[in-house]
């Protein structure tokens, strides 16, 4: 069920889906958020999963107003009261990893606990986070996830006239929005933040990932203060929730149980 | 009709296996090929040229700003137009621009345009460019999110700076400064006229029309195919209930002239196909970020000048690829995927000819776009000082006399500089002669 709620910039799109314990999903860079594979997964596990799309991203209004990342950890907190989400456990991925870390290092009781895929925000010389953007859209692609198809919803056009330029505008839109949280690099400063986060952190990769290497996985482990566990998703990339939906499933749960 | 001779500054010798072995001319071009006696001798070379252009009669010389590309070696264009504001004394200092963005606080652009409108006794045009995606977001890191928004501030901050009778705080939302106090001020009052460097962005022609400022279509691809973008910046003007004065216009151009049209071919092929297949060798990665085109230029499908010489790169690399492969011919790749000096005459990238068909073609292109400013590249790619000053100079001899005076008996130039009076103008002095 997709709930168009308001906040500060005008709407913002929920997508809320099974029934059970509230979690809430956090999307990653690029993509289209909303009804995925992988909140129908998780919902199949006894949950209520709630995912609400950040500014820019699907129907949620962009907002003027952001223009750092001290915006962006606004906007989430926000964000997350509005969706009922305050205080709940939340797989977060990506860009949205990333964000939930560093509003938890600002609001420590903003979650419960936190299933984390691949998230940003640390920055290593040796192994650099890839630029998602200075390539071709099909390169693009190739960065995202393992397997390109998963990601046809967001990168092919399935609409015609009026409606393709809106797609067009939207997924414009939602590129710019993670542009402005990746560019020029996607660190702002985490690193001396991170040590806040106190709940229980869950750690996943997907041992293809293109943009962040896995091994950031100890770079992490290294300054949170509760690490609950680590997992490598075997044949997923950046994106592993869109590569393997039944496998982050599967970890997420057991993790939130 | 004013005529301002421009340059890009390219460097001029990027091997010939270049577009094989690299992936781009810009951002990540490899530093190695970068060979600092090549850098004295062109930037020396390129100065020449442009004083020789003043000192044979154009209106006036044009710079830009580029960062991490090896066609435009002009990071810092007022380092060229000090120089020039003491070598050139009549021409107008067109500097196209500084990208107000790139400078933090921008009230840097303020000083440094007031310190050369000083220099030069109010010569000074000043450009304000967004800048590229390679320049601005690449180069120097902008967020693509953030970067008009930036650079609109920067210029509200400027134009505040130059004419505010007293010094002021800012609260943007970019530059916060509690003191604001531009000195010196710029010698043209109430400031230097403001030309607007722009590919194809629809709100820039908005706004260029609303405000009264100068649009100035900085395309590499001829005057042909420049038509339906300088029709959208003037249905833009009559929407704002402006008055079509071509002055608020411009253009560039890559001009060749020659005694006659085949020495114009034999002369300028090297140089045209070194710029054109060498140094438009731009990685299709770079072209497009997101967030650097406004939602209406989205909407719009409008292409920049830059993402087009990207895509043409691009294309012409897979036309030849599947040549290639279809022939299974020996061919190298690059040669396959060059474009002719001919393809390039036929398209308008280049006017060509001698002086009278360039004259002529000349002016058919500024009526046809409306233009009352033509920034002329008479040097371009790896082009000798000899020759770009052999073509300068026929082109300021023989071809300018026949097409200065378009327009002027209908329009006025309200976008040019205006000089201090001659009374109040002060020459560089010949040096004393020191006995030793």
């Amino acid at each position: 069920m997709i709930d168009l709620a308001q906040w500060k910039a005008g709407s913002l799109e929920i997508w809320r889906e099974g029934e059970g314990r509230t979690v809430g999903y956090l999307h990653g860079m690029v993509c289209a958020p909303g009804r995925q594979p992988f909140v129908t997964e998780l919902a199949s596990r006894g949950f209520e999963v709630v995912a609400p799309s950040l500014p820019g991203y699907s129907r949620t209004a962009p907002s003027d107003d952001i223009r750092n990342i001290h915006d962006w950890v606004f906007a989430l907190s926000e964000i997350i009261d509005v969706a009922g989400l305050a205080g709940a456990p939340m797989v977060a991925s990506s860009t949205g990893a990333m964000l939930a870390l560093e509003l938890a290092a600002v609001r420590p009781e903003a979650f419960s606990s936190l299933v984390l895929v691949a998230p940003l925000g640390l920055w290593r010389d040796d192994l650099p986070v890839a630029d998602p953007f200075s390539t071709t859209l099909s390169g693009q692609r190739a960065l995202l996830t393992k397997d390109p198809t998963t990601t046809a919803l967001f990168f092919e056009d399935h609409e015609s006239g009026d409606a393709l330029v809106d797609a067009t505008i939207q997924r414009y839109t939602a590129r710019t929005a993670t542009a402005s949280l990746v560019w020029p690099l996607p660190e702002f400063g985490l690193s001396q933040r991170i040590h806040r986060v106190s709940c229980p952190v869950t750690l996943v990769w997907g041992s293809d990932d293109q943009i962040i290497d896995p091994s950031y996985a100890d770079s992490f482990a290294a300054c949170l203060r509760d690490v609950r566990g680590r997992h490598v998703v075997n044949g997923a990339g950046h994106l592993a929730e869109w590569d393997d939906p039944s496998a982050v499933a599967s970890i997420a749960a057991s993790a939130l149980n | 009709m004013k005529t301002i001779w421009f340059h890009l500054m390219p460097y001029p010798e990027l091997p010939d296996d270049f577009t094989d072995e690299h992936r781009s001319v810009w951002v990540d071009i490899d530093p190695a090929l970068f060979d600092a006696r090549v850098g004295h001798r062109m930037y020396n070379e390129y100065i020449d040229e442009l004083e020789f252009a003043a000192s044979v009669g154009f209106d006036g010389v044009g710079i830009n700003e580029h960062h991490s590309n090896a066609y435009g070696l002009m990071p810092s264009p007022n380092l060229i137009a000090a120089a020039l504001a003491r070598t050139c004394p009549d021409a107008a200092l067109v500097v196209l621009g500084d990208s107000v963005a790139l400078y933090n606080p921008p009230i840097r652009v303020a000083e440094e345009f007031a310190m050369l409108d000083c220099i030069s006794g109010g010569r000074l045009v000043a450009g304000f460019p967004v800048g590229t995606p390679m320049d601005t977001l690449y180069a120097y890191g902008n967020n693509p999110a953030t970067l008009r928004e930036r650079y609109h501030e920067g210029i509200e901050l400027i134009l505040k700076a130059w004419t505010a009778d007293d010094v002021f705080s800012f609260n943007g939302k970019y530059s916060k400064l509690r003191y604001v106090n531009c000195w010196p001020r710029p010698a043209q009052k109430p400031h230097p006229p403001i030309w607007i460097p722009g590919g194809g962005s629809v709100d820039t022609w908005e706004w260029c029309a609303r405000v009264g400022y100068s649009y100035l279509y900085l395309s590499y691809f001829g005057y042909k195919a420049a038509l339906k973008t300088m029709q959208g910046f003037w249905k833009c003007v009559e929407d704002a209930g402006r008055p079509a004065n071509p002055f608020q216009a411009g253009f560039a151009q890559f001009f060749g002239v020659a005694d006659s049209e085949a020495e114009a071919i034999e002369l300028y092929r090297e140089p045209a196909e070194y710029f054109f297949n060498r140094c438009l060798h731009v990685y299709p990665g770079f072209a497009d970020p997101p967030g650097y085109k406004t939602l209406n230029t989205v909407r719009n499908g409008a292409e920049g000048m830059v993402e087009r010489a990207a895509r043409e790169a691009n294309e012409r690399a897979a036309q030849a690829a599947k040549k290639a492969e279809r022939k299974a011919a020996q061919q190298s790749f690059s040669a396959a995927s060059h474009m002719s000096f001919e393809q390039m005459v036929e398209k308008g990238y280049v006017i060509v000819g001698n002086p009278d068909q360039v004259a002529e073609k000349t002016v058919e292109m500024a009526k046809q776009l409306r233009i009352g400013h033509v920034m002329s590249l008479c040097h371009f790619g790896n082009m000798s000082r000899d020759l770009a000053m052999h073509n300068t100079e026929l082109m300021a001899t023989k071809v300018l006399p026949q097409i200065r005076h378009l327009w002027d008996d209908e329009w006025e130039d309200e976008w040019w500089p205006q000089p201090l009076p001659a009374s109040d103008r002060v020459m560089p002095s010949p040096r004393p002669t020191v006995s030793r």
